[in-house]
C-alpha cells in the first residue's frame, strides 16, 4: 500500500509537471542563465572554467532543487491539496518518498541539460569513467531531491515561506555538495582514487535524508 | 443507547486560537451516529474551523474529545480513515484531468478506481471525463469534489459551504448525496450560511462568534 502510494504521488507529480511545464519554464532557466553568469563573470580562461566547472554544476543543481522543491508544494497546497494529503489515511512517509521520487526525476532531467552546457561552456572533460560520474550524479540528486522535499514542505507551511527554504537547505546540504563536487573534479580529471570515500559519504547522506524524511514528514504536515 | 454511547461527534470544551484569537471557543457538542446537522452562522462564527477540528485537519488549543468513538488527539488516523470533509479548497489539481483526479483519490484511499467513472456520472460531469480540472467552473470543481465523496461514503461526512457557487442541478446532486447519506447510515455535518433544507436534516445547531448558542443535546428522535 505505501509503495503505491508514493508511485501514485510521484506520477500524479510528474503528470503536473509535464503538462504545467513548471520546471522547465522557470527552473531549467535559472540554472542555465546561473551558468552563463558565472562563465561570463570567470572569464576566458578555459584553465579556469574547466577546474571551476564542478562545483559550479552542483551549484546550479542545488539553486535549482531549492525552486524546483518549493514549487512543488506550492503547488500542492493550492485548492487544498496539501491538507487533502494530510486527512488521507495513508503513510505519510509514502507520501514523503513520492514527493522525492518526482523531485529526483526532474532533477535528473535538469542535471542533464545543465551538464551539456557546462561541457559545451566551461569544456568539462567526461574522464575515463563515465559510469562512475553518472553514478554521482544520481546519489548527488538523491541527496537534494530527498533534503529539498522534506524542507520544501516545511518552507510552504512557515510563516517565512521561501525565504526560508534556502536558510534551512543550504547548510544542511554542504556535505552532498562538498562530495558530489569534490568526486565529480576527481572523476573529469582523470583520477578515481579516492572516489569511493565521496561516493560513500553520498551515500551515507542520501540514507539519512531518506530515513530523516519518512520519520518527520508526517509530523511537518500536521497543524 | 445513549447519546455518550452512540455519539458520532463529542466535544468537550474544544477551542481553537489563531494569533490568539479564538475561532472557536469553549464548544461542546454531541452529534448522535447517522444524524444530519446543519451547523448555521454567519461568516467569521467559526463554522468551518470547528468543522476543521472534527476533520482533524487542525488540532484544538484546549479541551478535546471523540470522533466516531476516536480520541481527536491521539487516534486521527482513525478519525480520517472514516470521515471527510468537503470545503471550498476542493483539493484538486487544476493540471490532471476529472477522472485522474478521481483515480488519485482512489489510490490515496484504497478504492477500486473503477468507481470514478460512476461517481462521475453521479454528478453529471461524464462528458468532461478527460478535461483537465484547471479549466473547470468553480461549481464543476464543487461537482467533482462531491464526486470524491460519493467514491467513499465515510461514516462521517463534513461538508463546509456545500452549496456556494452551484446552480439548480448541482445542489440537487448535494441534496442527494444527503438522502442518500442518511439511508446508509452516515453522519453529515453541513456548515453553512444558509437557512437548512428542513426534510434534508435532523437538527439545526448555530454558531455565533465562534461559540454554539442552540442547545447542543442530541433532539429526541
Amino acid at each position: 500500500m505505501s509503495l503505491q502510494v508514493a508511485q501514485a504521488i510521484a506520477v500524479k507529480d510528474l503528470r503536473t509537471e509535464i503538462r504545467s511545464r513548471s520546471a522547465l519554464s522557470t527552473v531549467l532557466p535559472f540554472a542555465v542563465t546561473m551558468l552563463l553568469a558565472f562563465g561570463f563573470a570567470l572569464g576566458p580562461d578555459r584553465l579556469l572554467l574547466a577546474q571551476t566547472a564542478p562545483g559550479l554544476l552542483w551549484l546550479a543543481a542545488l539553486f535549482a532543487s531549492v525552486e524546483l522543491c518549493h514549487r512543488a508544494y506550492q503547488n500542492e497546497a493550492a485548492n487544498g491539496g496539501l491538507e487533502g494529503l494530510l486527512l488521507s489515511p495513508v503513510d505519510k512517509g509514502a507520501v514523503y518518498l513520492g514527493k522525492a521520487a518526482a523531485a529526483f526525476v526532474q532533477l535528473i532531467v535538469l542535471m542533464v541539460v545543465t551538464t551539456g552546457i557546462v561541457i559545451v561552456l566551461f569544456g568539462l572533460p567526461v574522464g575515463p569513467a563515465p559510469a562512475l560520474l553518472l553514478l554521482t550524479a544520481v546519489l548527488g540528486i538523491a541527496g537534494l531531491s530527498a533534503l529539498g522535499s522534506l524542507l520544501g514542505l516545511l518552507a510552504v507551511r512557515s510563516r517565512t515561506r521561501q525565504a526560508a527554504l534556502p536558510v534551512l537547505v543550504l547548510p544542511l546540504v554542504s556535505p552532498v555538495i562538498i562530495a558530489a563536487t569534490r568526486a565529480t573534479a576527481d572523476l573529469t580529471h582523470g583520477g578515481t582514487a579516492g572516489i569511493s570515500e565521496w561516493l560513500s559519504l553520498l551515500v551515507a547522506f542520501d540514507a539519512a535524508y531518506l530515513a530523516a524524511g519518512y520519520i518527520v514528514f508526517g509530523h511537518l504536515l500536521e497543524d | 443507547m445513549t447519546a455518550t454511547h452512540c455519539a458520532a461527534v463529542r466535544l468537550s470544551r474544544v477551542t481553537r486560537l489563531f494569533d490568539g484569537l479564538a475561532a472557536v471557543s469553549y464548544v461542546s457538542l454531541e452529534i448522535a451516529r447517522g444524524e444530519r446537522v446543519w451547523l448555521r452562522g454567519w461568516n467569521g462564527s467559526g463554522k468551518t474551523t470547528l468543522l476543521r477540528l472534527i476533520a482533524t485537519a487542525i488540532s484544538p488549543t484546549f479541551g478535546g474529545g471523540t470522533v466516531l468513538g476516536f480520541d481527536l488527539q491521539t487516534e486521527r488516523s482513525a478519525i480520517r480513515a472514516r470521515s471527510d470533509l468537503l470545503s471550498h479548497e476542493t483539493r484538486l489539481y487544476g493540471d490532471l484531468t476529472a477522472v485522474e483526479n478521481l483515480r488519485f483519490a482512489c489510490s490515496l484511499y484504497d478504492i477500486d478506481p473503477l468507481r470514478a467513472e460512476s461517481a462521475l456520472q453521479r454528478v453529471g460531469l461524464e462528458e468532461v471525463a478527460a478535461v483537465r480540472a484547471g479549466s473547470f467552473s468553480q461549481g464543476m470543481r464543487q461537482r467533482l469534489a462531491l464526486a470524491r465523496c460519493l467514491m467513499r461514503a465515510p461514516a462521517l461526512l463534513l461538508l463546509d459551504e456545500p452549496y456556494a457557487a452551484l446552480d439548480i442541478d448541482a445542489r440537487i446532486v448535494v441534496d442527494e448525496l444527503l438522502i442518500t447519506a442518511h439511508a446508509d447510515g452516515q453522519t453529515v455535518v453541513v456548515a453553512s450560511h444558509e437557512a437548512p433544507p428542513a426534510h434534508l436534516i435532523d437538527r439545526e445547531v448555530t454558531m455565533d462568534a465562534g461559540r454554539v448558542i442552540t442547545p447542543t443535546s442530541v433532539a429526541p428522535a
